[in-house]
């Protein structure tokens, strides 16, 4: 087991840039109007898909903790799911010895985007243009082509983010499957999304509760509102807790890698689904309107959530299994 | 901060685990849980054989006795303590280790320091807390317990309450009102008190689970020497801040641990079948105590961060603890009713969110101190 926890000037640095990019680019403004396919142009050319890739694949050869918290600030700013399946198709690329493949995902010349399974058949979200689609069976993930396969446009929840129904997809091929360290990571990077939904709604509560006044005094004043806030710091402090345990266990490929990542993707959406829920709440009338953001936290949260995946998390060992024999 | 369990942190491990193997013998958490002279036998025997082999004071500096172990070995540490189960931390000695002693080494005279660590460490002398009053909760700085200067003494009246292990210590840390008016936080002083002084009534309180573990205290012209106020006369506020910090961050480790296992033998014990509501629950249960862990372990390894942030483990710690009691006793149906260590275990955890500032001033102290809302109004 192994630690590092303190970053250094070069990851502050990058951090800072990501975050002046996504506040030029990616204001939450956008998402207001109707939905329309989220250009990534300036991820790719901040070299948000290649980040964590080694130098040797045309990566910035940053850690998987550093790329969890690029993703935690591209959550904060529901940016589409595309964002994260492009890191992810990459890896399956690579997994499969598919290095020019992964240089053309990272500097978006192939789109990719995230697939869930529904009861019915397959939803596409995000970019209904993508030629190259992820999506998760059982406890791994597949990078299928989809250039060839029929899409519906359909009516979202989250009206921010498009989102397409597919009846079903060509045969899987066999070299298009995940390494087990894949699959943790996106477990990872959507948990770091979820982390930057959850902080979002807190910040924007927070925020609120100390300028709206009732009664002659801010909201944040009463003890009611004090705790719904405190909930939300509470959350988040768990969820960022957990992200680091499971980015530094799965970057280094210890032996509680399994174990950290399930309980990440255990708690990940329960937090930002609360968070976002409180958001709304604090907000009181406006909160329920369309013209405030919180509700684009909850939805964003809901989108999330379907790409987590889920594994049968007390089949695992613990990490430190405490048993007297042991000693 | 840079945590990485290189050969020599792994020999520290297999040290610490052939040591816990070698030594923990017959004492048993049970005695300790239940209280009275026994459970202070067992508890300063146990501790006593620590000292002697150097495992006391773990997470104290070397120049006080202690062990000045690094963060990350206090890490190995509790967890080799935890996984050989040896009796909890949370025993008698708790106090004294984890509350008087630092405070003492932050803010004590060399004289108080020399006649008093090594006791603590060795198990020689139990400590316990004197700081609650009837009328003083939450509200901690309306306390009414005076100590009037009289030449070189103090004499104290009045009424400390739910002090832990009040009927078994030597000393108490007292907190009480010195100069004469004063209001809230100033005026106040934190004294070593004598627990043997003529005039010193101790009433043990019987709690929820059947158990008497702590009491409320009277005084009754108690006279302490003024050489036993710990920091300056009229001070006593910052003295008692200076350590609050202290015991959330070092103690949490080890209860934390604690509380991983209690999560680990209700997995093994329950047995629920995949897919029940039960095994869903045992799960989130178990990724919280993982998260949990992994809060605790970034507090101790990270630098900076803000004295508050132990409220959000404290806090959680807390409330997590409650849930799985809970379910522990869930698993147990009808049985739940008879006396038996899981359902102590349940009724004692009511005292979480109580205990050590209740969950709700936990909560204000998160939004006011950490998110910056606005304060509450106070009297």
């Amino acid at each position: 087991m192994s630690f590092d926890l303190n970053q250094t000037e070069d990851q502050r640095q990058i951090h800072d840039a990501c975050r002046a990019m996504l506040a030029e680019h990616y204001p939450l403004s956008r998402l207001r109007g109707p939905a329309t396919a989220e250009s990534l142009a300036p991820l790719v050319a901040f070299g948000a898909f290649a980040f964590a890739l080694p130098e040797a694949h045309g990566g910035a050869g940053f850690t998987l903790l550093d790329e969890a918290l690029l993703h935690v600030q591209l959550g904060r700013h529901l940016i589409s799911p595309a964002a994260l399946a492009a890191p992810i198709a990459a890896r399956i690329a690579l997994d499969n010895g598919q290095l020019e493949q992964a240089v053309k995902i990272t500097e978006g010349q192939t789109s990719v985007s995230a697939m869930v399974k529904t009861k019915n058949g397959i939803l596409l979200l995000g970019n209904g243009a993508a030629v190259l689609g992820i999506i998760r069976q059982h406890d791994t993930m597949q990078l299928i082509d989809i250039s060839q396969v029929n899409r519906d446009r359909k009516a979202a929840m989250a009206q921010g983010q498009p989102i397409f129904a597919i009846a079903s997809l060509p045969a899987p091929k066999s070299n298009n499957v995940a390494k087990a360290q894949t699959s943790q990571t996106a477990q990872i990077l959507v948990s770091a999304q979820l982390l930057g939904v959850a902080e979002g709604a807190r910040d924007l509560a927070v925020e609120y509760a100390k300028i709206r006044e009732q009664f002659g005094r801010p909201i944040g004043s009463f003890q009611a509102i004090k705790h719904h806030c405190a909930n939300m710091a509470l959350g988040v402090e768990k969820l960022s807790a957990q992200l680091d345990m499971a980015a530094i266990a799965v970057g280094k490929q210890s032996e509680d890698a399994a174990f950290q990542t399930a309980a990440l993707a255990r708690i990940a959406p329960n937090v930002a689904l609360e968070n976002a829920r409180i958001c709304i709440q604090i907000h009181g009338g406006i909160g329920f309107s369309a013209e405030a953001d919180a509700h684009l936290f909850l939805k964003q949260a809901h989108v999330l959530r379907q790409l987590i995946g889920q594994t049968d998390f007390l089949a695992l060992p613990a990490p430190m299994a405490p048993t007297r024999e042991d000693t | 901060m840079n945590l990485d369990i290189e050969i020599d942190d792994n020999s520290f491990r297999l040290r610490a685990r052939a040591w816990l193997r070698a030594n923990l013998g017959v004492t048993s958490s049970d005695n300790i849980r239940h209280g009275g002279q026994t459970a202070r036998k067992t508890a300063t025997q146990w501790l006593a054989k620590c000292h002697a082999a150097g495992w006391s004071g773990v997470a104290w500096p070397r120049e006080f006795g202690g062990q000045g172990l690094s963060p990350a070995r206090l890490i190995i540490w509790y967890e080799e303590y935890t996984r050989a189960r040896a009796p909890s931390a949370l025993d008698c000695t708790f106090v004294g280790l984890n509350h008087a002693g630092p405070t003492l080494i932050a803010c004590g005279s060399d004289t108080q320091k020399s006649f008093h660590l090594p006791r603590i460490l060795s198990g020689k002398s139990i400590w316990c807390q004197g700081f609650s009053e009837p009328g003083s909760g939450s509200d901690l700085a309306s306390l009414k317990t005076t100590g009037k200067v009289e030449d070189d003494m103090l004499v104290v009246n009045g009424q400390k309450i739910w002090s832990t292990c009040a009927d078994l210590a030597d000393y108490q840390e007292l907190l009480i009102r010195t100069e004469p008016g004063s209001k809230r936080h100033r005026g106040l002083s934190w004294v070593i008190c004598d627990m043997t002084l003529p005039g010193i009534t101790v009433r043990p309180i019987e709690n929820m689970a059947g158990v008497s573990h702590f009491a409320e205290v009277f005084y009754d012209d108690v006279r302490i020497p003024l050489s036993n106020v710990v920091g300056a006369l009229h001070d006593g506020w910052n003295v008692a801040m200076t350590t609050l910090g202290f015991e959330r961050k070092t103690a949490a480790i080890a209860l934390q641990l604690e509380l991983s296992v209690t999560v680990e033998d209700l997995i093994t014990s329950a047995q629920a079948q995949p897919g029940t509501a039960l095994s869903e629950q045992l799960a989130d249960l178990r990724a919280e105590a993982a998260a949990l862990r992994a809060m605790t372990y970034r507090a101790v390894l990270r630098d900076g961060g803000t004295p508050f942030d132990g409220s959000l483990i404290r806090l959680t710690f807390a409330e997590l603890a409650q849930r799985i009691h809970r379910t522990a006793i869930d698993t147990l149906g009808a049985e739940a009713l008879l006396d038996g260590p899981m359902v102590h275990d349940y009724l004692e955890s009511y005292s979480e969110t109580i205990a050590g500032g209740t969950a709700e001033i936990q909560r204000n102290i998160i939004a006011e101190r950490i998110l910056g809302l606005p304060r509450e109004p106070r009297a």
